[in-house]
């Protein structure tokens, strides 16, 4: 017995060295193997296999980190109509609820819908205690950026933010209240006095000069032939001329709107890459490390 | 005594469902597989990641990995596929599943159209003394690659070299001559302006380009001749130049496209009906 | 020899777990079986030499593109370095806009069309290299422009 005993030990004992806590139990789909598994994949960035993971989870225990979890994977598939019904669906009692509720509201600024985000912050607000408000008060002051209602003050604006963001604030804030947009009608009448001269203000050189020498030569061409009795061409090369002149008073106004669509879009990307850089102001629960 | 009995009791329950643990596993990869046989691709690929994540053994990782990339090309994800297929060929036991595993890889480069790293891995293969016995293989899968890089020729020297892929190599060499030439279409073009695109049957494009080109010619020299120089470089720069400059362009263009619609016939042919193993 | 392949591999597997987090993105949408075909995509053009029976404007005006492309264009070579070319330009201005704006349109796109210097940094491109230039950008309705930047390849015009 005793030497049964021994053998037993010696042989279990190297069995049971081996660090086998991967395996919590004798079934891959047991509640906790199921969620190693998605822990996983969540943080391999395989969202939708990680949520669907998660929601076997959900199928047989309610648990808000899971849910807050599913939230997150389909806030990072882009999928934010699902992820703002998994942000609401988080009860208050849970740990994450402020920060569900904070998501939630982000959501409706990332989709683009800057006055509901700003309308449901305001009436949200009253209730400080459920919101990460530092962060959300931030998000708020931004919005001013995105629409077309006038400016805060600018150092009501900047004091929103943390003081390592203030330079870039303040700078983003001055190109907004200087917003270097040009004038349609200011170009068109440019290029009604000299050619291509409306181009050139749109920033555009090589086409102004083109404007200028295209109408400049098809006036001379006309002038040159009506002078050597060539009326059928004279007529055709004034067509171009008029065409050509008219074209291109046209051509500088639109030159100027694509320009101001430019700086534009330029402007929203430079505030879009900060936003994604600071994450909305935000704190992230990072779940991986 | 007692105390031993129950130890003894307690660890003859216990050994078993350790020693059980791989049967999970083994039972897992049952399932993947059955799941990758139904056609179920994107759950199969869940079910080998979820074997590898709790394969503590390994003993699963080159099936698994393969597998997980046989699923992605399947899908047409063949960047995934070759990543998977990588991972599996630095995981190989023996020389044979070292070259499925490369095989594989090409055959994935060949379906993304990324000959050259497919031709550069089959050249790597063909030097390494390990896969001489495996040459027939690596110039069947060179031919399909110069298949799917539009080199019927090539195809058809690598083809030569297998005894038992005769049909193939006579399928590629009549591919090859059926092709129209688009250099000598580009030349007779030079000399009569229409020829090649007439070459590439395109009969009415091809006389209604050199009745252009004769009528802008014609004016040209005429003006030269009557002294009209600036007429005769604007219609000679302006329209002469540009027509037969079109037409250059349009029998290089057409005799392409002729020769695109063989080789999507060819391939069609290769994809559907040819019975032999591809991409 | 051991030793190279050793590195090798552990270089290998430090660039493969960079790679398993980019490659992860296909998997946000269930997929299934491809149908992927052999065949080689033929990038040319085919030209539409539609008719519209509704508007005898319209009819006229593209029996008129109709026969300019069918007679003169089709066979002068590929000329225009835009997309769309300047007829198809002036053909969707008019319709877009009406005969005079779209006109004037057609103008301002001759002269841009003239510029040889400064097309490269300042049109996204089509997938077959031509510069990417549609006439909702020109209307003078500043709503209508989606601005695209140059260095992007536009895939669906």
């Amino acid at each position: 017995m005793k030497n049964l005993f021994f053998i037993i030990l010696i042989f279990s004992s190297i069995i049971f060295s081996q660090e086998n806590n991967q395996l919590v139990n004798d079934n891959l789909f047991s509640l906790p193997n199921i969620k190693k598994f998605a822990d996983y994949l969540f943080c391999q960035k395989d969202y939708l296999r990680a949520a669907n993971e998660y929601e076997r989870i959900l199928n047989l225990v309610q648990n808000d980190t899971i849910e807050y979890k599913i939230a997150l994977s389909y806030l990072e598939m882009g999928n934010f109509n699902e992820a703002s019904t998994r942000f609401n669906s988080i009860t208050e009692s849970s740990s994450f609820y402020k920060s569900a509720q904070a998501q939630s509201l982000k959501l409706v600024f990332q989709i683009g819908d800057i006055v509901k985000f700003r309308s449901q912050y305001l009436y949200i607000n009253s209730n400080r205690a459920y919101l990460d408000s530092a962060g959300l008060a931030s998000l708020y002051m931004f919005s001013f950026l995105l629409t077309e209602e006038s400016l805060p003050n600018e150092d009501e604006f900047v004091n929103a933010f943390q003081i390592a963001e203030k330079n870039k604030i303040r700078n983003f804030y001055e190109w907004k209240k200087d917003f270097p947009e040009k004038s349609p009608l200011k170009a068109a009448i440019f290029s009604a006095i000299i050619p291509g001269a409306g181009k050139i203000y749109a920033d555009e050189y090589s086409d102004g000069i083109y404007a200028f020498i295209a109408t400049l030569a098809a006036g001379y061409l006309t002038y040159d032939n009506f002078k050597a009795g060539h009326d059928f061409r004279g007529w055709i090369f004034s067509g171009l001329a008029v065409g050509f002149y008219a074209g291109n008073i046209y051509g500088s106004a639109a030159a100027v709107q694509i320009y101001n669509a430019h700086i534009r879009f330029d402007f929203v990307n430079e505030l879009k890459a900060f936003l994604e850089d600071k994450n909305y102001f935000l704190q992230v629960f990072n779940f991986c490390n | 005594m007692c105390g031993y009995l129950k130890f003894i009791l307690f660890f003859s329950i216990l050994i078993p469902i350790k020693l059980f643990s791989q049967d999970i596993i083994q039972n897992q990869y049952s399932y993947a597989l059955k799941l990758y046989n139904s056609e179920q691709y994107y759950d199969a690929i869940t079910e080998f990641k979820r074997l590898l994540f709790f394969d503590r053994e390994k003993e699963y990782v080159y099936d698994a990995n393969e597998y997980i990339g046989m699923s992605y090309k399947i899908g047409g994800k063949f960047s995934e596929a070759i990543l998977y297929f990588t991972i599996a060929e630095m995981n190989t036991d023996n020389n044979e599943e070292l070259f499925n595993s490369k095989i594989e890889i090409v055959r994935a480069n060949i379906l993304r159209r990324t000959i050259s790293h497919a031709v550069a891995l089959l050249d790597t293969l063909q030097k390494d003394k390990k896969f001489t016995v495996n040459s027939g293989n690596i110039c069947y899968w060179k031919g399909w690659a110069y298949i799917f890089d539009d080199r019927w020729d090539e195809a058809a020297h690598e083809f030569s070299k297998i005894d038992s892929c005769r049909t193939l190599m006579e399928f590629c060499k009549n591919v090859e001559q059926e092709k129209y030439s688009v250099s000598f279409a580009d030349i007779i073009s030079h000399f009569f302006p229409g020829a090649g695109q007439i070459y590439a049957s395109h009969y009415f494009s091809g006389f209604l380009s050199l009745g252009w080109n004769v009528l802008w010619g014609y004016l040209t020299i005429n003006s030269f001749v009557n002294n009209r120089i600036f007429d005769g470089l604007v219609i000679g720069d302006l329209l002469w130049l540009r027509f037969y400059n079109g037409n250059l362009e349009n029998a290089v263009k057409y005799v392409k496209e002729k020769n695109l619609w063989i080789t999507n016939r060819a391939l069609d042919y290769l994809q559907f009906d040819y019975q032999g193993i591809k991409p | 020899m051991n030793n190279n392949h050793f590195i090798f591999k552990i270089t290998l597997a430090f660039i493969l777990s960079f790679s398993f987090k980019t490659i992860a993105q296909t998997d946000w949408i269930k997929w299934n079986k491809a149908d992927y075909t052999y065949r080689i995509n033929n990038l040319v053009e085919k030209r539409n030499y539609s008719f519209d029976f509704n508007n005898p404007g319209r009819f006229l005006l593209k029996s008129l593109a109709n026969a300019y492309w069918f007679f003169i264009s089709d066979v002068d070579g590929d000329n225009c370095s835009f997309n769309p070319t300047c007829s198809n330009f002036f053909i969707l201005s008019v319709e877009k806009t009406n005969i005079v704006q779209g006109t004037l349109m057609f103008f301002d796109r001759f002269i841009r069309d003239m510029n040889i210097f400064g097309k490269v940094n300042h049109y996204p491109r089509v997938l077959n290299g031509h510069f990417y230039d549609p006439p909702s950008l020109y209307i003078l309705d500043s709503d209508s422009i989606n601005y695209i930047p140059p260095s992007v390849v536009v895939k669906n015009e």
